[in-house]
């Protein structure tokens, strides 16, 4: 693919001499008589264009076409040319669509046919034509600009669409050899100019045209080399509709164009609303559309024949749109449209469903009767594309499920919250430019993704990972301690939460602590705290340097967490212990601050109130399973229980019947006064040893007897 | 991309070979050694290629329909016996024919495996006489090559570059190659004939071909180790410009989420499973391409599966939520990940690549314009989540969106008459409807320098205004004859009445309820 090829540079040049205000010689009828009037009105007599309403509506038309399927990189230029060469726009972006180029053209008007022949020429067209490709375009100077050193590999080609009435072969020689002359005239100059670029390849369509019902005295050319920069081609074509078809075939050939018709498509009958009749649309979009059919060589194309009938479509069936569901479909192309008869009443009907955000699928119609759907008509914010679907074979058929592979085994996966980071790590588009504090070019994508990096900072996979993001309480803080800068709202929501857990310890509520994978009934409800504590911190602390106010909820929340008595006994004596379990809280022993914790003190006595309300919900919310009974021993037995599930839903008919005998036993047997007074399972053994000794602690399991 | 192997199966594969060794070889016993280490290959490490099996000498024969199922490529492998004269010609028609058969499409591109000595045969459709009457064929007996998909032709030569030298046959499979528009290589064997160097001749092959595609997926700091499969190819994004083909990076970086109705069905240049594995430390692999019949294999396979893994929780969240990931591939190159169901219990984490570029999806604009929501003043997904920044209005209405004036045919032209004559019988109700229809005309015939029109129109609603009935409202007549004299005046071409921008104004009357416009 090459963007600068001869078409990205277009240069129509237009006749505009005294002759051309000749009329086509084509009628039109204009006052059409509207059936019950009055009887005995004579209609107004028909009108006709003149060759220069003729050439001015061709050229507008092959420019909507381009416009439509080339919004962006294909340019033209358009000179008027008589006395002297009247260039009506630029190759800038915003010159190029059709209101500028009409208005333009207003205020040009028709020829004059008083002017005197002898001073106009379509010449200084021309040369203004040469001139205006050697111009850089804006796509052509970003191409260059940014491939430095290797700026000669962007080109500089174009085509020159001449419509003028040439008097015969020899003038016709002349022509070109003008543009030829000129051209290289130009490349001198823009060899010596930064803002110039020589002519590559220049293309020069030149068509002549003349009223109907007239000899042609100029006779038509195919594509000849006049000289390696140079080629040429004369079209001999009579005004009036004829001059339309041709320009309709030459933006086809010059664009890569297709045409594809849209058939069956079913519409309401203006006259009576109840009937429908089918009809057909015509649309023109890039060739590659019809990849499927070039290359197999099967193509459904109506009239097969070649050159003069440009009728060469294929044809594909409209299927009525059933639901308006969202479906992603396999889609190997999409390419902009231009419907060849842009205002009847069946185009102007398809085009305003599709603008109105439905999707039509095609279906190619094959004999055999099998239904292959192979494009889709849709659009995307007032641009209607046509879709290209792949009906073939996949080479990823029957792939292994992802349930098969890695990971997949794994039930508990947190996928409804991961659901949220997603809506949450949305994107948007950010048209208007935004500069960081340094005054630097701020990037949307780079902060896109810094955010995804601070979300996942600490970001558990399954729920049976993590306490936290179990607890609707801690909602209030881990949404905002994320954000890159918090208000100081945020810090106090973030307080209120660390205080609401904090009371939730106090009153002993339950957490929704995960027990599978673990042997036992699980850890006791401080050891439970303290693993959510630990969480929490690794949380908090993940996002510490992102302000100072992160700093103040990592504060409050170490001033608040409890710690296990023993804890703090084994910290006094200085005896480091490896707890394995827990890598977090080893980042928090050093912590210690007091100040904070006078003013959280103050801030949790203001809000006091309000968090018992919050806690009361809480519990609700977050402990569906009943109370445990008081004063409810550890067991013996309890370890070869099965696991009872605390975080998701209400109790399971296993749980409930092992609780019932596990209270059963309990009254059977007294308990070990070491498993009365473990934690987490473990419990010291030979205690008053390590007083005798002052260093041997043995630590042991107390493992299943 | 499917591989149809290839295989030359005439005589002159049975050449024998001089090895030291006792027993004898004949060219077609290396090329089934050389054959049995690729399919060994694919069935490890590259497991769900398609692979077809084709034979030829005079003839061509289908040995095995594309398969996955490599056992069976083995056992056909070995049944193959030798037969004719190598006639070369019939082999490419056979897997253009052959292609088309299995509808894998145009745009999916093939590998085609070639294994043959060397001899292209002689007379009438050999290889030879094939490529000197190239440029004489016609349409209907077109050469096979270019094969009418995309495709990558590699020529196994059981044979060393000496050898093919000293007669023209590797100019023979040079052109080969050349008519594919370059795409494929050959490949010789490097020293004597032998097992040996068959082995590292293939091995080049596997290591060019069939090596599998690994990659890390990221999402901040998740992460996942990822087989894309099938590999993802490199790209030219244009020839002239950028010569250099990109490949994608190791890196898939994920950097945000768009709902699947946003993303809208976007053209893709390829489709690829993603694949979760789990790499040990010696970078061996432990994922869904192996089915090895070993017990450990077995439960290293059973313990990765239930470790977590950052795409099955992102496959599963994609599904629920009808979202796409957008990840970046390389510099200015995206792609986007989605979950894509086979069947309704099989569904799969799948990626497709965009075309490079900064902006390959036009109703999403430029790539890197996109932020996350945070920074925006609102949220432009609304509150309820009911509304979305997509798509984006281009600047210029398309010519359909916009209600152009296209006069080429009668009745173009006739349609826009009528509407305004419509209009004039309705006024002073249809006021505002039958001027702006008024000014449509008018613009578009000053463009056109159609003045004649303006005069006719003019003409008509002097008539009209003439026919109006006694009962019609009396502005109706004022507002015809002030309507027909501005567009004779306009008609003139005189540039203070023809000036584009200029609107005909309705004329101000003092009739009650003279310019009430109902709609």
């Amino acid at each position: 693919m090459k963007i600068f090829s001869e078409s990205h540079k277009t240069v129509f040049v237009v006749d505009h001499c005294p002759y051309m205000a000749e009329s086509c010689r084509q009628h039109v009828e204009f006052d059409m008589l509207v059936k019950n009037r009055t009887q005995g009105i004579i209609p107004l007599a028909p009108i006709s264009k003149s060759l220069w309403t003729c050439s001015v509506e061709s050229s507008m038309e092959y420019c909507r076409i381009m416009y439509d399927i080339f919004p962006f990189k294909k340019l033209v230029n358009f000179i008027v040319s008589d006395s002297g060469a009247h260039v009506l726009n630029s190759w800038t972006q915003e010159d190029q669509n059709l209101q500028e180029l009409m208005a333009a053209l207003a205020a040009v008007g028709p020829p004059n046919p008083r002017a005197d022949p002898e001073c106009c020429s379509i010449l200084h067209g021309l040369v203004a034509a040469v001139e205006a490709l050697c111009k850089i375009t804006e796509y052509q100077h970003e191409a260059r600009t940014s491939l430095m050193e290797n700026a000669e590999r962007v080109g500089n080609r174009g085509r020159i669409i001449c419509i003028t009435n040439a008097k015969s072969d020899s003038h016709v020689r002349m022509l070109e050899d003008c543009v030829q002359e000129t051209i290289h005239e130009h490349n001198k100059l823009a060899a010596n100019s930064d803002h110039l670029m020589q002519i590559q390849k220049c293309e020069l369509v030149l068509i002549h045209t003349y009223p109907v019902g007239e000899d042609s005295l100029v006779s038509d050319r195919p594509k000849k080399e006049l000289s390696p920069v140079l080629t040429s081609e004369v079209h001999s074509v009579r005004a009036g509709r004829h001059l339309a078809t041709k320009l309709n075939l030459l933006v086809q050939q010059h664009f890569d164009l297709a045409s594809t018709t849209i058939t069956n498509i079913p519409m309401k009958e203006e006259q009576h609303a109840n009937t429908s009749a089918n009809y057909d649309v015509e649309l023109l979009h890039h060739k590659e559309a019809h990849v499927d059919f070039l290359k197999s060589g099967d193509n459904h194309t109506g009239g097969n024949s070649r050159e003069g009938t440009f009728k060469e479509t294929v044809t594909l069936k409209w299927c009525t749109p059933r639901t308006n569901s969202v479906e992603l479909h396999y889609c190997t192309g999409a390419y902009r449209i231009s419907p060849v008869d842009v205002n009847s009443r069946p185009s102007s009907c398809l085009t305003n469903f599709l603008l109105n955000g439905r999707s039509v699928l095609l279906e190619q119609p094959r004999k055999s009767g099998s239904k292959v759907i192979s494009h889709m008509l849709s659009s995307h914010g007032g641009e209607i594309f046509l879709h290209v679907l792949s009906s073939s074979r996949s080479i990823l058929e029957d792939p292994p499920s992802i349930s098969e592979g890695c990971g997949g085994r794994v039930t508990d996966y947190r996928i409804t919250d991961f659901g949220e980071f997603m809506r949450e790590n949305r994107l948007t588009p950010f048209l208007e430019p935004r500069y960081k504090m340094d005054g630097s070019l701020e990037i949307p994508l780079e902060r896109a993704k810094d955010q995804l990096e601070k979300h996942t900072r600490y970001w558990p996979m399954i729920i049976s990972q993590t306490t936290i993001f179990n607890m609707q309480a801690v909602v209030p803080l881990a949404s905002v301690i994320v954000k890159e800068a918090m208000t100081d709202e945020d810090v106090l929501n973030c307080q209120k939460t660390i205080y609401n857990l904090v009371d939730m310890e106090r009153k002993n509520d339950p957490l929704p602590i995960s027990t599978v994978g673990t042997r036992g009934k699980g850890p006791k409800r401080d050891e439970q705290y303290r693993i959510m504590w630990n969480e929490l911190e690794t949380l908090v602390r993940a996002h510490i340097n992102n302000s100072e106010k992160h700093q103040r909820v990592l504060e409050c929340l170490m001033a608040c967490r409890s710690k296990p008595p023993e804890e703090e006994e084994r910290k006094k004596r200085g005896r480091k212990r490896e707890d394995k379990e827990d890598k977090a809280e080893k980042l928090g022993k050093d912590y210690e601050s007091d100040k904070p914790w006078q003013e959280s003190e103050r801030l949790k006595g203001l809000l006091d109130r309000e968090k018992e309300e919050l806690a009361e919900a809480e519990v609700i919310k977050d402990s569906p399973d009943s109370p445990e009974p008081p004063n409810k021993k550890p067991l013996i037995t309890m370890d070869e229980m099965p696991t009872v599930e605390k975080a998701k839903g209400p109790m399971s008919l296993l749980s409930l019947w092992s609780n019932r005998i596990n209270t059963a036993n309990s009254r059977k047997h007294q308990e070990f006064i070491g498993r009365l007074n473990s934690v987490n399972n473990k419990a010291e053994l030979y205690q008053h040893l390590k007083e005798e000794n002052g260093f041997v602690l043995v630590n042991a399991l107390l493992q299943r007897s | 991309m499917p591989t149809v192997v290839v295989m030359d199966v005439s005589l002159s594969m049975t050449r024998p070979v001089a090895v030291e060794g006792s027993e004898e070889y004949q060219r077609k016993h290396l090329a089934a050694h050389g054959l049995t280490m690729l399919f060994e290959h694919m069935a490890t490490n590259y497991k769900l290629e398609f692979t077809a099996l084709v034979v030829f000498s005079s003839l061509w024969e289908l040995m095995v329909p594309f398969t996955r199922d490599y056992n069976t490529l083995q056992v056909r492998r070995a049944r193959i016996e030798g037969r004719k004269l190598s006639v070369f010609q019939n082999k490419p028609k056979t897997i253009g024919q052959f292609q088309q058969q299995t509808e894998w499409g145009a745009a999916i591109p093939c590998q085609v495996v070639l294994v043959t000595d060397g001899c292209l045969g002689i007379g009438r459709g050999s290889l030879r006489h094939s490529l000197a009457t190239h440029a004489q064929r016609g349409d209907s007996n077109r050469f096979p090559l270019p094969f009418p998909f995309p495709s990558k032709l590699y020529v196994m030569c059981m044979a060393n570059l000496e050898e093919l030298q000293s007669t023209d046959s590797l100019d023979c499979l040079e052109r080969l190659i050349d008519l594919n528009n370059g795409e494929g290589q050959i490949f010789t064997i490097d020293g004597p004939l032998c097992l040996k160097n068959v082995q590292s001749m293939f091995g080049s092959l596997i290591d060019l071909a069939y090596t599998p595609f690994h990659a890390v997926l990221k999402c901040g700091h998740l992460t996942s180790d990822v087989q894309v499969f099938p590999r993802p190819e490199p790209f030219i994004i244009d020839e002239e410009i950028d010569p250099i083909p990109k490949a994608i990076n190791t890196d898939l970086e994920i950097v945000g989420f768009v709902d699947i109705a946003d993303i809208s069905s976007p053209p893709v240049l390829s489709r690829h499973l993603v694949l979760p594995i789990a790499l040990n430390r010696e970078g061996d692999e432990v994922g869904p391409g192996i089915t090895d019949d070993t017990e450990d294999e077995n439960s290293a396979n059973q313990i990765a599966g239930k470790i977590p893994n950052f795409c099955v929780l992102l496959h599963g969240s994609l599904k629920v939520e009808g979202m796409v990931a957008v990840v970046q591939l390389g510099p200015e190159w995206y792609g986007m990940l989605y979950s894509q169901a086979d069947s309704k219990k099989k569904s799969n984490l799948m990626m497709s690549l965009f075309e490079p570029g900064p902006e390959p999806l036009p109703w999403l604009g430029k790539m890197a314009q996109l932020g996350p929501i945070s920074d925006a003043k609102e949220n432009p997904y609304g509150e309820d989540d009911n509304k979305s920044p997509f798509p984006l209005q281009p600047k210029n209405k398309r010519s359909y969106a916009q209600n152009v004036t296209v006069w080429i045919k009668p009745s173009g032209l006739q349609t826009d008459v009528q509407k305004i004559l419509r209009n004039a019988r309705k006024l002073p109700e249809k006021t505002q409807t039958f001027y702006k229809e008024l000014n449509r005309l008018r613009k578009a015939a000053l463009a056109f320098g159609f003045l004649e029109l303006l005069k006719g129109v003019a003409d008509m609603l002097e008539r009209e205004c003439t026919l109006l009935p006694d009962s019609a409202h009396p502005d109706a007549a004022f507002q015809l004859s002030h309507a027909a004299q501005q567009l004779k005046v306009a008609s003139t071409g005189a540039s203070e009445y023809a000036a584009y921008e200029h609107n005909i104004a309705p004329l101000h009357t003092d009739f009650p309820g003279s310019t009430a416009e109902r709609m």
